[in-house]
């Protein structure tokens, strides 16, 4: 797998991480060391740190990019709150569990997580991808008519069309 | 440096505009908190023009429109907060009082009058009040979402929304999509 040490990741901001996110591509932390770029476009991408707390309506927009994502593609979570909720658990218009709705690849613990973090779990990422154990994109290829039942459960209808026809329409 | 030099703002007499506001509006209370703050509350028929007379008086900041849900006396209370601009071209503060504005609606069917008509910064903060608190008000262009993105049963700021039963109806039922010791 030798994309591994070419991630190029979306520039997405989502809630409070994103701050870490310009200590940490740039020259105190650097993260072209491990490889990791970030991009203007998700066309261009094959890293997504979810880098907070997402609101209903982010989750939109999280879903429409990770679409247009080329495969192989990767998802971290990047903080608490894509776990679970974070200090957000009772919020009336925020996401609990980011998995439900796209799958995730991998976890970075914390409120906020340190830049260290963020290289600890892409070199984490990195054994994941040699032993084909990052496959949230396949799982979504398998899952998708559930993932996306959870999404219009949360959004309505959904205004663009299934991203992969349904089992036995192909 | 000279166009950044500090001018002290002109005292204003609290005593005479509150002499002013209580022989120009019936039934209105004033009490001056401070010496840079005033709170005026009203009954709602005159709240539109106590604007318009503390905008002529050169009042001319909508800072913002809250709402504070007083559910034991089943009342919504509207708060707008006026302050004066600096001036454009010296920076120099014509007023340092601030006048906080008071009015409470019914709490069933809250229906208010708009005030864009005298401040249009107002049409986002009775947006957000809308959506918030469920307050129709009467004569706004776009009384659409602006923060959330779909309806709630109870508009999430009042105080009998309980965040916990809803979060555990809604997100709480959605089911996880794979099962244990497929995904990591």
């Amino acid at each position: 797998m030798g994309h591994k040490y070419s991630l190029n990741v979306v520039y997405f901001c989502t809630g409070c991480g994103i701050i870490e996110v310009p200590p940490s591509i740039t020259a105190r932390w650097d993260a072209e060391r491990f490889g990791i770029i970030p991009v203007a476009t998700p066309r261009q991408a094959n890293l997504f740190l979810i880098t907070g707390y997402v609101s209903v309506k982010t989750l939109r927009a999280i879903i429409r990019t990770y679409e247009q994502m080329p495969e192989p593609k990767y998802t971290v979570g990047f903080g608490s709150c894509p776990i679970n909720g974070g200090m957000y658990f009772d919020s009336y218009n925020t996401i609990k569990h980011l998995d439900k709705y796209i799958p995730v690849d991998g976890m970075i613990a914390g409120c906020m997580p340190r830049p260290e973090a963020i290289f600890i779990g892409v070199t984490h990422l990195w054994t994941l991808i040699d032993k084909d154990m990052a496959d949230g994109y396949k799982r979504y290829r398998r899952n998708y008519s559930a993932y996306r039942a959870n999404q219009e459960r949360v959004l309505g209808k959904l205004e663009w069309p299934p991203l992969f026809p349904a089992p036995g329409e192909e | 440096m000279n166009g950044l030099r500090c001018f002290r703002p002109r005292e204003r007499n609290n005593q005479l505009l509150k002499q002013e506001l209580e022989t120009a509006f019936d039934g209105i209370t004033v009490r001056i908190e401070k010496k840079n703050r005033i709170e005026l509350s009203i009954a709602r028929n005159g709240v539109l023009s106590v604007l318009s007379f503390l905008k002529n008086k050169g009042f001319n900041h909508l800072q913002l429109v809250s709402c504070v849900d007083w559910i034991d006396d089943g009342q919504l209370e509207l708060v707008y907060v006026l302050s004066a601009y600096m001036k454009e071209d010296t920076f120099e503060k014509v007023e340092e009082l601030n006048i906080i504005l008071k009015t409470r609606i019914g709490r069933d069917n809250p229906e208010f009058i708009t005030s864009i008509n005298i401040f249009p910064v107002a049409e986002a903060y009775e947006r957000e009040i809308h959506e918030l608190y469920g307050v129709i008000f009467q004569g706004h262009p776009r009384l659409t979402h602006l923060l959330l993105d779909r309806d709630y049963s109870i508009p999430p700021f009042r105080k009998d929304f309980d965040t916990r039963l809803y979060v555990d109806d809604f997100f709480g039922s959605v089911p996880a999509v794979e099962g244990e010791g497929e995904s990591l």
